[in-house]
């Protein structure tokens, strides 16, 4: 950790070695597009080796941290992304299905999000919607038409849910 | 507080997840410090999301490392403050000139900025005050303007429907004049059918308070009531209907009026 923090070479080659599968899965997870998906990693590392230092092993492991650096550089990532492409939309009709040529991951079947998966519907909309699309609860609250209290109560349950299809 | 409620209850695994609002966030890092059942728990859970996120990973391109391990490269060649503190203790002193000017600029700009902002906010304020001011104004003269134009509005229609009395030949007209040659006077407007009776006040003094002017019709050589005199009434009153009169004539009386007229107050009279 110290040699991290020192912005050692070989320390960070290593943390990359072990973690980048993962941190990868959970990127493409959330954006479809690889090309994105593959620039996004670099980034999440790039933010790790910045900022490293504001990183405190007594809130938590080093693993949590950067999953989620991870996952908010790919929610806005995506929010971005998809803020261009309406604002393209707008201007370049015609052209929009012809947009890309990249691979695009179906993103339901990836990762953490396959997990996500096993968890009953009414469960899985909500981590879906909170932790892949990164609305807040108040956000979900008005798209699905659910009060702001029985969205917290039951993604707390659908958390605790996921947490045993982990275990099992 | 029951600990173990609170770590079933799912704040634990929305707190890992980065899920958790800062207020929740809050109390889970002060209750780990406070119960290691708090703490066992979160590690439990992040070291679980871990092994997931593990067994599913996902190998990204290879190009990609020798990428990130290139910029990197170029990142460490940029001064950062902590390597010129460690590497080259001679530069010190001019980055932290620099920093200090840069920062008196700041500190200045932001000064100037400040002042001119509170004096364009003052300046705002009073404009903002004396449009209000100049707004009120405005407000209540229309106000006024409003309640003078209806005023105008009723006293047009009274006196159009004066006018259409005057020039009604189904209407007898009795003048009434002032009987110790002052230039008071008075007109009736009668009714030929229906007997009805107006009162158009031309000239008479204005009242002294208590005492209201009072209509009376001769008839057979006695006074009959026919009716007070509406202050508030600006052309033709319409006053009592009297089916037969020899004379009129308008006496001042007490507020309310009399049974009998006060003879020695007769202001105006004028005969059929």
């Amino acid at each position: 950790m110290l040699l991290l923090k020192q912005r050692h070479e070989h320390a960070f080659s290593y943390l990359y070695d072990h973690y980048s599968g993962s941190l990868y899965s959970v990127i493409v997870s959330i954006v479809p597009d690889r090309e994105l998906a593959n620039d996004l990693l670099q980034e999440v590392f790039i933010k790790i080796w910045r900022q490293i230092e504001s990183y405190d092993n007594a809130k938590g492991r080093l693993f949590t941290w950067m999953l989620n650096v991870a996952r908010n550089a790919s929610i806005d990532a995506v929010r971005s992304k998809n803020f261009q492409q309406s604002k393209n939309n707008r201007e370049l009709t015609e052209n929009v299905y012809d947009e890309g040529g990249s691979i695009q991951t179906n993103t339901d079947k990836i990762g953490l999000r396959k997990i996500v998966h096993r968890l009953k519907d009414d469960y899985k909309v909500l981590v879906e919607l909170s932790y892949f699309e990164g609305y807040t609860q108040d956000e979900i609250s008005k798209m699905l038409n659910i009060p702001l209290g029985t969205v917290k109560t039951r993604l707390r349950t659908a958390l605790i849910q996921l947490k045993q299809v982990i275990k099992s | 507080m029951d600990i173990n409620a609170y770590i079933q209850s799912g704040v634990i695994e929305s707190y890992v997840l980065g899920l958790s609002n800062a207020e929740e966030t809050a109390e889970v890092e002060t209750l780990r410090k406070q119960y290691p059942d708090v703490d066992k728990a979160i590690d439990e859970f992040s070291l679980s999301i871990e092994e997931a996120a593990m067994q599913n990973a996902i190998a990204p391109p290879a190009e990609i490392k020798q990428k990130i391990m290139a910029a990197l490269e170029k990142e460490r060649q940029v001064p950062h403050v902590v390597s010129v503190l460690n590497e080259d203790k001679k530069e010190v002193p001019v980055v932290q000139l620099a920093s200090t000017y840069n920062w008196k600029m700041i500190a200045a700009a932001s000064v100037i900025l400040f002042i001119a902002s509170s004096f364009l906010n003052y300046y705002l304020y009073h404009q903002y005050n004396s449009n209000k001011e100049a707004y009120q104004a405005l407000l209540s003269e229309r106000e006024t303007l409003q309640v003078n134009n209806q005023m105008y509005q009723t006293q047009l229609k009274e006196w159009q429907l004066a006018a259409m009395m005057m020039a009604d030949t189904g209407m007898a007209t009795v003048k009434m004049h002032s009987l110790k040659g002052k230039d008071d006077a008075a007109t009736i407007f009668w009714n030929k059918q229906s007997k009805d009776v107006y009162v158009m006040v031309n000239k008479l003094p204005e009242p002294r308070t208590g005492k209201q002017y009072q209509l009376w019709a001769m008839v057979d050589g006695k006074p009959v009531d026919a009716g007070l005199l509406d202050p508030s009434c600006v052309s033709v009153c319409k006053m009592k209907n009297i089916p037969k009169a020899e004379a009129f004539a308008i006496t001042l009386e007490k507020e309310g009026g009399n049974r009998a007229p006060n003879l020695k107050a007769i202001y105006v009279m004028g005969s059929i």
